[in-house]
C-alpha cells in the first residue's frame, strides 16, 4: 500500500533534496527529483516537498527543470503562496536565450492552476506572442485560453482577440492551427471563432502544409464556413478533394464530413462522395489497427441508414474472422444485416448461420438477432433457419430464438403459422425471462392454432410460486386471460386458480394488482374482458408508425465523425443530456425522474392544465373513440389546416403524454414506441358541435422540436386556434416536468 | 481534445498519468473527496482527486472488468476513456468532448510509434525505466490537451534524454531554422558520411478460405517502410509495378502490355506520408517526395486481386462415433522453389473435451496444447512447392454436453520473402542538387516481407 506509508517518504526525500552532497552531485540530485514524480505518478501526496522541488527549478539542467514543473503544476492548486515563489525563476526563464527554455517556462506557467496567476502570466504571454521562435509562439497562443480558463467567465479581452487573429497568418502551421484552437476556447460564449471569407480562404491554401492533427481540426473548424456562391461552393470542393485519400483516417471521415455538410442541398454531391470515400473506409474496416477498424464500422452503419446498397458488394468484406475481438464483430453482424440485398441474402445468411453456433453466447444471440432483422424482409428463409436453431435444444439460442419470432410474428403476421409449429416443445430449453416472457406471450395471442398451448401454460401455472421474475408472472396473467377467450374448456380451471395465488398469495404488488384486476373484469362479464383484452391491438394498416426504411443523409451529416455514431444516437442523447443537467448544476431540484408510483402530473400544472380547456370556448368530448380504421381514412381526406413546430429535448415517456392528452380528452389513436425515431403519434379529439381534431406528432431524428401537424373536418378557425393552445399547453406542460 | 492520458500495466497499476485539463473525472465527486477530510488518504484527497478518479474509474470498469471488452470507447460518468492495448499494457485517452474518435485512436497509435522509436517494445519494464522520457514526450506531443508536434525526427531536437550538458550555440539556432522552416518534418543541416537508404515492403496477406478450399475473402494489406540515412535536403522518387502506371507507359504495343501486365498490381487503394507530393500522385501517378531522416512509413496499400497465397490449407476432419476424431491437415506451399518461409505454424483447434490426442506429423514439431485447447504444429522452415502433412487422432471424453462443438478454423502463422500482393519495387532515385552526390553514390537496400495476418481455413 504506498498510499500508506508516505508521511516517511516524504520525510526521507525531503532529507536528501536538502542535502548539500547530493544537491552538488546533478545526476544524484536529479535521481531524486525522479523518485519524487514516481510517487506522484503513483498516486503518494509528495505536497510536503514543495519548498525543496521550488529550489531545485534554479537549474540548467533541462531535464531537472522539465520534472520539477510537472511537479509544479501538479501541486501548485494546493500550495499557491509556495507557488509564487517558483513564479520568479519561471519569469527569468521566459526571457532565456534559448527558445526551448523559453517554451518549457512559459507552458508550465499557463499550466499553474492557482488563483491569482494571471496577473503574473499576461505579461510573458503577450510577449510570447510576439517571439521570433515558432516554439514559443504555439506555446503562448495555447496560453491564452489557459489564462482564459483560469479567470472562468470574465470578459473577453479584445486587444487578445485581436492579436490572436492576426496571428492566424503566422508562418508556422501549427501556431495557425493552435491560434483556432484558442479563438475556439476563448470566444466560446459568442459561439466560437469567426471563419469569414479571408480566412476560410487562408486556412484552405495552408491546408497541405499542416500535420494530420492540424488538418483534422481545420476541416472540423471550416464547416462553420458558408460559401457565398455555387462556384465557390465546388472551388472548395475541388481544392479539398485530396484530402479525401490522405492516409489518416481522421483526417479522410474529417473532410467527408466537410463535403457532406458543405453540399447539403446537392445530394447527387453527397452520394459521390460518399462513393469516393468506400475505399479509404473499407480499408480502415479491414485494417490491423483494431480500434479504428471499429470507428470505421460504426460510421459504415450510419451510411447505410441512408444508401442501404452501398456496401452491398462488398458483403463479404464484413464477414467475422474468428480471432477478431468480440466488438468488432458485434458491429460485422449488425452491418451485414443492414447491407442485405437479393443477391447475397443467401450467402450472407449462411455466414450468420455459421455465427449462432458460435462458443461465445452474446456473439451468437447478436447473429439470431440479426437473422431476426433480415426475416422482415426475407422472412421463409430466415423462419426456416431459426427453426432449426431450435432443434440444437441450447438454452441460449432458444431463448433468443423465441424473442425473434414475438417481435416477428408481429410486424409481418404472415408468419405466425411457421412459427406456431415451430414452438412446441422450446419450453424445455428456456430459463430465463426475456425467453420466458416471449414464449408466454406468443402462446397467449396465437394460442388457438398451438394444440398443446394451454398445457404448456399449465405448467407455467403449476410452477408460478416458484417463479422469480414478476415480469413473468404478469405475463403469464395476460396470456392466459387472452387465451381463456379462445379456449375456455381447457384454461377455466387453471385460470381460476392462477387468480387466485396472484390474489391471496403473491408478494409482488404489481402482479397482485393485475390479478385484481382480471378478477374484477371477469366479474363484469366476458364480452368486457372481450372489448378490453382484444380491441387496441395495433393493427398492421398503422404500418406507417414503423420507421420508414430510409434517412436523409443530411439527418446525421452533423454527427458524422464525432463520438454519437459510435455510442449509438439514443446513447449518446442520454450522455449528453446528464452533461446539460450537470452544468445546470446541483441546486436544480430533480423532479424530472418519474418514479413509477409518483403523480405524473405535479399537482399546479394539472390545474393550469384543466383550467385552460373551459378558458376557450372550446368543450372537447370525453370518450369519443375513433377505430384506427376510420382515422386514417380520415387523416388521408383531409388537408393540413394547422402546423407548427414546438421546442422538444431528449427523451420522454410516451405513457405520460398519452394521460396528459387524455386528461384535456384527447384521444390516441396510434404512438411509436418510446425512444424510437422519428417517433409519431396520431391523436383525435371532437368538440361538443361535433367538429373533429385530427393530429400528428412528429419527432424527427436529429431536431430538437416536435412538429404537429393539424386536421379538421370543418373549417372553424377559432376552434381551432383554441384547440391547438389546449394542446400546446399540454405538450409544454409534459416538456416542462420533464427537464 | 484530450483530457488526459495515463498507461496502465496488466494488473491495473498507473505506470504514468498525465492531466491536461481540469475536465476529466466528475467534478462533485472531486467536491466530497475534499470535503471528506478527514479520509485515511491524503493523497486522494488532495493531490489529483479528480485525476484519481478518473484513474479508477477506468481500471474498475475495464481493466478489472469481467467480461470482454465490449467497445475501445467507454462512457463512465459521462467522460469517454479511448484505449488500445500493446501486448499487456493499456494506454487510455480520456475525454468530456464530442470528440472525433478516429482522430483520437490514430493519436494514440502515434504516441506508441513514437514510445516505440525511441526505447523499443512498449512493455511494462520499459515503461518504467523511461519514466521520465516518456513525461517530456508527452509534454511536447500534446498542449492543453490538442496534438502538437509528433514526428519523431522532429521532436528529436526537444527530448533531452542525456540533457546533462546545456545545449550549445548551434543547436539553439538549429531549434529556431526548424520550427521556422518550410518542411515541418525533416531538420536541416543532415549530415552522414555513407548515404543509405533501406526500403522495407511488409505485407500480411489476409485469408478467409471455407473448407471446400474456395476463397471467401482474402486482402493483402502492405507498407513500404523507408530508413533514410540521406545528407542534406534529398529528393526522391519511387517507382513501382503500378498497373495504371505500367499501362501508361507500355502504349507501345499489345502484347508488351499483356507481358508486362502480368506482373503489375492493381492496389486498391493506397495512402501515403505526408512528405508525398499527392497532387503530382494524381497527375502523373509518380511518387515524389522529401524523406524525414531515420524510419517512416511511405506508404500504405491494399490488393485484394491476384494475390499470391502462400500456403493451401487441405484440412480432413472425420467423427469416428461419439468419442474419437480423426484430422488430417495438409499445407502446400505455393511459391519458387528457390525460396524458403519461416516460422511456419498452424494451429488446429480441438474441442473442450479432449482428453488425449496422438500426433504424426512428416515434418516439424508438433505438440497437443490442452491449456489452448489446441494442436500446435511447428515447421521452422519449407521450401516452396512443397507438401507436408499432419495426422491426429483426438480422442473425447463423453460428455452429456448437447452443445454442438464449433469447430473454429484452422489458423496459420507464416514469413515468406516475397510480397504476396506482387508488388515490386522498380526504383527509387534520389537527386540532391546542392550536395555533391548523386543518385549512384546511395547505397541502397530493398527487402520483401510477407507474413500471415489473419489467415484461417474453416474446417
Amino acid at each position: 500500500m504506498p498510499y500508506l506509508g508516505s508521511e516517511d517518504v516524504v520525510k526521507e526525500l525531503k532529507k536528501a533534496l536538502c542535502n548539500p552532497h547530493i544537491q552538488a552531485d546533478r545526476l544524484r540530485y536529479r535521481n531524486v527529483i525522479q523518485r519524487v514524480i514516481r510517487y506522484m505518478t503513483q498516486g503518494l501526496d509528495m505536497s510536503g516537498v514543495f519548498m525543496e522541488m521550488v529550489k531545485a527549478s534554479a537549474t540548467v539542467d533541462i531535464v531537472q527543470k522539465k520534472l520539477v514543473y510537472l511537479y509544479m503544476c501538479t501541486y501548485a492548486p494546493l500550495k499557491p503562496d509556495l507557488a509564487l515563489l517558483a513564479i520568479n525563476t519561471l519569469c527569468k526563464d521566459c526571457s532565456d536565450p534559448n527558445p526551448m527554455v523559453r517554451g518549457l517556462a512559459l507552458r508550465s506557467m499557463c499550466s499553474l492552476r492557482m488563483p491569482g496567476v494571471q496577473e503574473y502570466i499576461q505579461q510573458p504571454i503577450l510577449n510570447g506572442l510576439r517571439d521570433k521562435a515558432s516554439y514559443v509562439r504555439r506555446v503562448a497562443v495555447l496560453g491564452c485560453a489557459k489564462m482564459h480558463n483560469l479567470h472562468g467567465d470574465s470578459e473577453v479581452d479584445g486587444a487578445l482577440v485581436n492579436e490572436l487573429y492576426s496571428l492566424l497568418r503566422d508562418q508556422d502551421p501549427i501556431v495557425v492551427v493552435n491560434c483556432l484552437r484558442s479563438l475556439e476556447e476563448i470566444l466560446k460564449q459568442e459561439g466560437g471563432v469567426v471563419i469569414n471569407k479571408p480566412i476560410a480562404h487562408h486556412l484552405l491554401n495552408r491546408m497541405s502544409k499542416l500535420d494530420q492533427w492540424g488538418q483534422a481540426e481545420v476541416l472540423n473548424f471550416l464547416l462553420r464556413y458558408q460559401p457565398r456562391s455555387e462556384e465557390e461552393l465546388f472551388d472548395i470542393l475541388n481544392l479539398l478533394d485530396s484530402f479525401l485519400k490522405s492516409s489518416s483516417p481522421g483526417v479522410v471521415m474529417g473532410a467527408t464530413k466537410l463535403f457532406l455538410i458543405l453540399a447539403k442541398k446537392f445530394p447527387h454531391v453527397q452520394t459521390d462522395v460518399l462513393v469516393r470515400v468506400k475505399g479509404p473506409l473499407l480499408a480502415a474496416c479491414s485494417s490491423e489497427s483494431r480500434e479504428l477498424c471499429f470507428v470505421a464500422l460504426c460510421h459504415v452503419r450510419q451510411i447505410l441508414h441512408s444508401l442501404p446498397g452501398h456496401f452491398s458488394s462488398h458483403y463479404k468484406k464484413f464477414f467475422c474472422s474468428y480471432s477478431e475481438p468480440h466488438y468488432i464483430k458485434l458491429q460485422k453482424v449488425e452491418v451485414l444485416c443492414e447491407l442485405v440485398n437479393d443477391e447475397n441474402v443467401q450467402q450472407v445468411l449462411e455466414e450468420l448461420r455459421g455465427y449462432c453456433t458460435d462458443v461465445s453466447a452474446d456473439f451468437a444471440q447478436a447473429a439470431i438477432f440479426a437473422i431476426g432483422g433480415i426475416a422482415r424482409t426475407y422472412t421463409d428463409q430466415c423462419v426456416q433457419i431459426l427453426t432449426e436453431l431450435l432443434g440444437l435444444r441450447q438454452e441460449h439460442i432458444t431463448t433468443v430464438v423465441v424473442q425473434t419470432f414475438r417481435d416477428l410474428v408481429w410486424l409481418c403476421p404472415q408468419c405466425t403459422e411457421a412459427v406456431c409449429q415451430a414452438l412446441p416443445g422450446c419450453e424445455e430449453n428456456i430459463q430465463d425471462s426475456e425467453g420466458k416472457q416471449a414464449l408466454i406471450w406468443l402462446l397467449g395471442v396465437h394460442g388457438e392454432r398451438i394444440p398443446n398451448a394451454p398445457y404448456v401454460l399449465e405448467d407455467f401455472v403449476e410452477n408460478v410460486k416458484s417463479e422469480t421474475f414478476p415480469a413473468v408472472k404478469m405475463e403469464l396473467l395476460t396470456a392466459l386471460l387472452r387465451l381463456f377467450l379462445s379456449r375456455p374448456a381447457e384454461c377455466q380451471d387453471m385460470l381460476g386458480r392462477l387468480l387466485y395465488y396472484c390474489i391471496e398469495e403473491e408478494k409482488d404488488m404489481a402482479v397482485r394488482d393485475r390479478g385484481l384486476f382480471y378478477y374484477r373484469l371477469l366479474l363484469v362479464g366476458i364480452d368486457e374482458v372481450k372489448r378490453i383484452l382484444c380491441s387496441p391491438k395495433s393493427d398492421p394498416t398503422l404500418g406507417l408508425l414503423e420507421d420508414p426504411a430510409e434517412r436523409p443523409v443530411n439527418s446525421w451529416a452533423s454527427d458524422f465523425n464525432t463520438l454519437v455514431p459510435v455510442y449509438g444516437k439514443a446513447h449518446w442523447a442520454t450522455i449528453s443530456k446528464c452533461q446539460g443537467a450537470e452544468r445546470c448544476g446541483p441546486e436544480l431540484p430533480k423532479t424530472s425522474s418519474f418514479a413509477a408510483s409518483g403523480p405524473l402530473i405535479p399537482e399546479e400544472n394539472k390545474e393550469r392544465v384543466q383550467e385552460l380547456p373551459d378558458s376557450g370556448a372550446l368543450m372537447l368530448v370525453p370518450n369519443r373513440q375513433l377505430t384506427a380504421d376510420y382515422f386514417e381514412k380520415t387523416w388521408l381526406s383531409l388537408k393540413v389546416a394547422h402546423q407548427q413546430v414546438l421546442p422538444w429535448r431528449g427523451e420522454f415517456h410516451p405513457d405520460t403524454l398519452q394521460m396528459a392528452l387524455q386528461v384535456v380528452n384527447i384521444q390516441t389513436i396510434a404512438m411509436s414506441r418510446a425512444g424510437s425515431r422519428p417517433w409519431k403519434a396520431y391523436l383525435s379529439a371532437q368538440d361538443d358541435t361535433g367538429c373533429l381534431f385530427l393530429t400528428e406528432l412528429l419527432l424527427e431524428p436529429g431536431n430538437s422540436e416536435m412538429q404537429i401537424s393539424v386536421k379538421q373536418n370543418e373549417a372553424r378557425t377559432e376552434t381551432l386556434n383554441s384547440f391547438i393552445s389546449v394542446l400546446e399547453t399540454v405538450i409544454g406542460t409534459i416538456e416542462e416536468i420533464k427537464s | 481534445m484530450i483530457g488526459g492520458l495515463f498507461i496502465y500495466n496488466h494488473k491495473g497499476e498507473v505506470l504514468i498519468s498525465r492531466v491536461y485539463r481540469d475536465d476529466i473525472g466528475s467534478r462533485q465527486a472531486a467536491d466530497s473527496a475534499v470535503s471528506s477530510s478527514s479520509g485515511p488518504f491524503p493523497g486522494e484527497r488532495l493531490g489529483g482527486s479528480m485525476r484519481r478518479n478518473a484513474v479508477d474509474a477506468f481500471r474498475v470498469n475495464v481493466i478489472h472488468a469481467r467480461q470482454q471488452v465490449r467497445s475501445p470507447v467507454t462512457n463512465i460518468a459521462r467522460t469517454s476513456f479511448f484505449h488500445v492495448k500493446r501486448s499487456n499494457i493499456w494506454l487510455a485517452a480520456v475525454t468530456k468532448q464530442n470528440v472525433n474518435a478516429a482522430m483520437v485512436f490514430e493519436f494514440l497509435y502515434k504516441m506508441c510509434d513514437v514510445m516505440a522509436a525511441y526505447f523499443g517494445k512498449i512493455s511494462e519494464e520499459n515503461i518504467k525505466n523511461n519514466f521520465v522520457l516518456i513525461y517530456e514526450l508527452l509534454d511536447e506531443i500534446l498542449d492543453f490537451g490538442y496534438p502538437q508536434n509528433s514526428e519523431t525526427g522532429a521532436l528529436k531536437t526537444f527530448i533531452t534524454q542525456q540533457g546533462i550538458k546545456s545545449q550549445t550555440k548551434e543547436e539553439q539556432s538549429q531549434i529556431t531554422s526548424q520550427v521556422t522552416g518550410q518542411i515541418g518534418w525533416r531538420r536541416e543541416g543532415i549530415k552522414y558520411r555513407r548515404n543509405e537508404l533501406f526500403l522495407d515492403v511488409l505485407e500480411s496477406v489476409n485469408l478467409l478460405m471455407s473448407p471446400q478450399g474456395q476463397v471467401l475473402s482474402a486482402h493483402v494489406s502492405g507498407r513500404v517502410v523507408m530508413k533514410s540515412y540521406l545528407s542534406g535536403m534529398p529528393e526522391c522518387k519511387f517507382g513501382m509495378n503500378d498497373k495504371i502506371v505500367i499501362e501508361k507507359q507500355g502504349k507501345g504495343t499489345a502484347d508488351e502490355t499483356s507481358k508486362s501486365g502480368k506482373q503489375s498490381i492493381a492496389i486498391d487503394d493506397c495512402t501515403f506520408h505526408q512528405c508525398v507530393r499527392l497532387s503530382k500522385f494524381d497527375s502523373e501517378r509518380s511518387i515524389s517526395f522529401i524523406p524525414p531522416d531515420g524510419e517512416f512509413e511511405l506508404m500504405r496499400y491494399r490488393t485484394t486481386k491476384d494475390i499470391i497465397l502462400p500456403f493451401r490449407v487441405i484440412p480432413l476432419v472425420r467423427e469416428v462415433g461419439r468419442t474419437k476424431l480423426e484430422v488430417k491437415v495438409v499445407i502446400k506451399s505455393n511459391f519458387k522453389p528457390s525460396l524458403l518461409a519461416q516460422k511456419i505454424e498452424v494451429r488446429i483447434p480441438t474441442p473442450l473435451n479432449t482428453s488425449g490426442v496422438q500426433v504424426i506429423c512428416m515434418k516439424g514439431k508438433a505438440k497437443y496444447k490442452a491449456s489452448e485447447n489446441a494442436i500446435v504444429w511447428k515447421i521452422k522452415r519449407m521450401a516452396g512447392m512443397k507438401e507436408s502433412q499432419i495426422s491426429a487422432e483426438i480422442e473425447l471424453l463423453p460428455t452429456n454436453d448437447k452443445k454442438k462443438w464449433a469447430r473454429p478454423p484452422i489458423s496459420m502463422n507464416f514469413e515468406v520473402p516475397f510480397a504476396p500482393s506482387g508488388l515490386k519495387v522498380r526504383y527509387l532515385k534520389v537527386f540532391e542538387p546542392k550536395l555533391n552526390y548523386s543518385d549512384h553514390d546511395v547505397i541502397k537496400w530493398v527487402r520483401y516481407i510477407g507474413r500471415s495476418g489473419i489467415y484461417e481455413t474453416r474446417c
